[in-house]
């Protein structure tokens, strides 16, 4: 039996997951001059790492295995360095004058945050065909 | 003997093309989840599915068409387009997708004028 929107579970996995990302995105760049975060350090770069699961449900293509759900197996800190800038003034400053930034390169963090909400569009656009799809299947045989 | 008004090898052809037409949605959504999971090969309709269909409609015979399952298989012919091995392509699925929306169109519209032309012989009224 082939179903109508019978693919949207694991678009809506996705859409769940890159709006996690696109969340860990802005922590990021939120963050980006943080010298001292909540355990005293500056504050380190989130990765969100993606994993895929199989689908409960076996839909109409029957091999679940070809189909993986997208979700988010863990948010993790990037481990690069802090960058070391030369400010003497500032009060987080060590004996060099040197105060330890977080390793965020904003750049960095806007490519991926166009990526991730390209990706997000992307999903969203696939629900908004769907949808009309099934409301054409559902008026088969109205005029 | 009312099974008799829906065995029609046209209407059965275009219900299985509808059929398909609904799994290859099924993978187009897939990829496009899968937009960013390393090694994921990108799945499509099975391509053996198009040559049955014509052999069963070239035969005529409503039970071969009747029997016909669309199903899932990886597509072997993508290659990976970047360095985690991963097919899909997002431009080509979009297409693909807005495709595959507007031969869904086709397709409700097709199984929806045979209904329309049975209710009309069945009353004797046009629409």
């Amino acid at each position: 039996m082939i179903q109508p929107l019978s693919g949207i579970q694991n678009t809506v996995a996705a859409l769940d997951a890159e709006r996690t990302r696109l969340d860990v995105i802005s922590e990021n760049i939120a963050n980006a001059n943080t010298t001292h975060g909540l355990d005293g350090k500056p504050y380190q770069r989130k990765v969100v790492v993606f994993e895929s699961a199989l689908q409960q449900a076996i839909g109409a293509g029957g091999n679940a295995s070809l189909t993986p759900q997208l979700r988010v197996a863990r948010i993790d800190k990037d481990n690069r360095p802090p960058v070391q800038i030369y400010a003497p003034g500032n009060p987080e400053a060590d004996e060099r004058g040197m105060v330890s930034t977080p390793n965020i390169n904003v750049h960095e963090e806007m490519a991926d945050l166009i990526n991730a909400s390209r990706a997000f569009e992307a999903n969203l656009a696939v629900v908004k065909n769907e949808k009309s799809m099934a409301m054409q299947t559902l008026s088969i045989g109205k005029h | 003997m009312i099974e008799g008004l829906f065995n029609q090898p046209s209407y059965l052809a275009a219900k299985k093309t509808l059929d398909a037409v609904a799994v290859r949605q099924e993978a187009i959504a897939n990829n496009i989840a899968n937009l960013e999971t390393p090694g994921y090969k990108r799945v499509d309709l099975s391509p053996t599915f198009r040559h049955e269909l014509d052999r069963a409609c070239s035969s005529g015979d409503a039970q071969q068409i009747a029997a016909l399952k669309p199903t899932l298989a990886q597509d072997t012919t993508a290659v990976a387009n970047s360095r985690d091995g991963n097919s899909v392509n997002l431009e080509s699925e979009m297409m693909q997708l807005n495709q595959n929306t507007m031969a869904h169109t086709l397709e409700t519209q097709m199984v929806s004028s045979m209904l329309m032309r049975l209710k009309m012989a069945i009353t004797g009224k046009s629409a």
